[in-house]
């Protein structure tokens, strides 16, 4: 029982990290229909963002004492303005000029994007070529047990700061005028320029707000996995997002909370396959069911099956 | 005679070595109803993306109320007061009907995002009145009690309406029809006729009107032009458009036949590919 508890507790605070990631892709695809491959970079250089400002600061070296509760918020908050910027000057640089090119050209240039961040990301004055290891930015302790779960502060925070951008972007979807403008571009954004949109503005705008969602997902990545800040061209930052992406298709590739969904559904599967079946085959449970997923609702659970008119 | 608020001068565009509109000029005066017609494959809809700036005229210019707009980005076109409806309904399907007038509201917002994210008073006012005009746009075209349906499980006809409806919500000063006929039942476009010379009185619009329905054309139209292969053969009222042998020629293609009692035959195919 115990052990069931502690499993969906791990899974969902997995889950809700995935699911972040997925967002980005789910909205630049519902947009622009391709998929930003450079989007795992995205999160990875969020992740490695968040170190370098956390070890500048020096918050490492207080020694046994935590580190301020702000330390913490400032950290994330500098890694999603970085990546914003960040995100706006790829769609900026590299996407846009290829808006009209056809799609394969702008996946390849995805793909090149994602290879230059991983590469430059090496140089010696950005991140390295070694693994660090995070600074303790959040209390490494156990908020409170109940049933013999322990509910530790970072999972804690994992979710609570996950849920709390998920519930922002939901509220920004659906409830303004920005999100009305982008729900209309991601139907059609020929028409939608005809109907006085700035289509250009709302793609901007899109990928900076999916960059910034990952560079938190990066930041609550290694406050939970402080051990795991891999050199920037590391497979692991591939394979996560590979995952991520594959939440979003699961969820229904463009719709926002098809990949809330898709994230939290992976997370789960991966740490109960882990905890009952094998620690070490965590990635064949993902993908497997991806394919179940796809043999019985090809659109992803909340996608909308569309059957073209003939 | 008051200077025209729509102004094309001899624009054209080639799509490689295809001529698809050569030399179209058009001269609308504030307040008009007038009509492009033209068989199956003349350029029609081509004429009305280069208007909007879906197409870039590669020769010509386009004045809009004495201001170039050739070369705009559309969404500039459209805030400078130009809106179109599509041949083939194009609503964007997962948005509810009032979502779909909304949107097209925004361009006329003052508010910008700041606004939004700060959730200032001046956005939450602006809000509600894009909410007030986008109801009232509603009510005028019957859709009020649909407002809250996706616009993809609308009926046809609904659909038709709410096109024009989301194209009004922009605030334009010239509003170009294509097709807004096609599908309809006689009483329908009966119908469709009134509602085009309501809005028109009650925004002071200027209207142009791509249609295959003659009988529609040649009641409601002040004057007509004809295009084919790009080419424009024949400009005046109704009268004298469906007197012109050339117009005859394009539509029927026999030049010693008789001409028709009545009109033109349209064109049977309204279902089909105009680029």
């Amino acid at each position: 029982m115990t052990k069931l508890l502690q499993t969906l507790f791990d899974g969902l605070a997995v889950g809700s990290l995935y699911a972040l990631i997925a967002l980005g892709y789910t909205m630049v695809y519902g947009i622009l229909q391709f998929i930003n491959f450079a989007h795992s970079d995205v999160f990875m250089t969020g992740a490695w963002v968040a170190y370098v400002v956390a070890a500048t600061a020096g918050w490492a070296a207080l020694g046994g004492d935590a580190p301020p509760l702000y330390a913490g918020l400032f950290t994330l908050f500098a890694s999603m303005l970085f990546c914003a910027i960040l995100g706006f000057g790829i769609e900026r640089l590299a996407y846009r000029p290829l808006r009209k090119a056809p799609r394969l050209n702008v996946l390849i240039t995805a793909i090149g994007i994602s290879l230059f961040l991983e590469n430059i990301g090496q140089r010696p004055e950005l991140f390295g070529t070694q693994p660090q290891k995070m600074p303790q930015l959040l209390p490494d302790t156990t908020l409170f047990t109940i049933a013999d779960v322990n509910f530790r502060v970072v999972d804690l925070t994992v979710i609570a700061v996950a849920l709390v951008l998920m519930a922002v972007l939901q509220w920004l979807v659906f409830h303004t005028r920005l999100g009305r403008a982008m729900r209309a571009v991601s139907h059609n954004f020929s028409v939608a320029s005809l109907m006085g949109i700035n289509v250009d503005a709302v793609i901007s705008f899109t990928f900076v707000v999916g960059s910034a969602m990952a560079a938190a997902a990066g930041f609550l990545y290694v406050m939970k996995y402080p051990g795991a800040l891999k050199q920037p061209a590391d497979s692991t930052w591939i394979l996560l997002g590979l995952k991520c992406f594959v939440a979003a298709v699961i969820g229904g590739i463009g719709n926002v909370r098809g990949a809330m969904l898709g994230g939290v559904l992976i997370g789960l599967m991966e740490m109960f396959g882990a905890a009952y079946l094998s620690p070490h085959m965590r990635d064949i449970y993902v993908f497997s069911l991806l394919i179940i997923v796809l043999l019985v609702r090809p659109a992803g659970l909340l996608g909308r099956a569309t059957v073209e008119k003939v | 005679m008051t200077a025209p608020i729509l102004d094309v001068r001899a624009i054209s565009i080639a799509f490689g070595g295809l001529k698809a509109v050569t030399d179209f000029s058009l001269s609308l005066p504030a307040g008009a109803l007038q009509g492009l017609i033209g068989p199956n494959g003349a350029g029609k809809t081509t004429v009305f993306n280069l208007l909007t700036g879906v197409y870039r005229p590669q020769t010509g210019e386009i004045h809009l109320d004495g201001r170039r707009v050739d070369g705009l980005k559309p969404n500039r076109i459209a805030a400078a007061g130009l809106a179109r409806t599509f041949q083939n309904i194009r609503l964007f399907g997962d948005l509810t009907v009032l979502d779909n007038v909304r949107v097209a509201c925004h361009v006329r917002a003052e508010t910008g995002l700041a606004a939004a994210i700060f959730r200032t008073r001046a956005h939450y006012g602006e809000e509600a009145a894009i909410r007030e005009r986008a109801l009232s746009l509603l009510e005028i075209f019957g859709l009020s009690h649909r407002a809250g349906e996706y616009a993809r499980n609308l009926p046809y006809g609904d659909q038709r309406r709410l096109e024009i409806a989301r194209a009004l919500a922009t605030g334009p000063k010239v509003l170009l029809l294509d097709e807004p006929a096609a599908g309809m039942n006689p009483q329908e476009k009966r119908a469709l006729a009134d509602l085009i010379a309501l809005v028109r009185r009650q925004f002071g619009l200027t209207v142009l009107l791509i249609e295959h329905d003659m009988g529609l054309v040649m009641n409601i139209c002040e004057a007509i032009t004809v295009i084919d292969h790009g080419v424009t053969i024949a400009r005046g009222t109704p009268a004298e458009v469906q007197a012109d042998p050339a117009v005859i020629e394009a539509y029927l293609g026999a030049p010693d036949e008789p001409p028709p009692a009545s009109a033109p035959a349209p064109a049977p195919d309204s279902a089909k590919a105009d680029p």
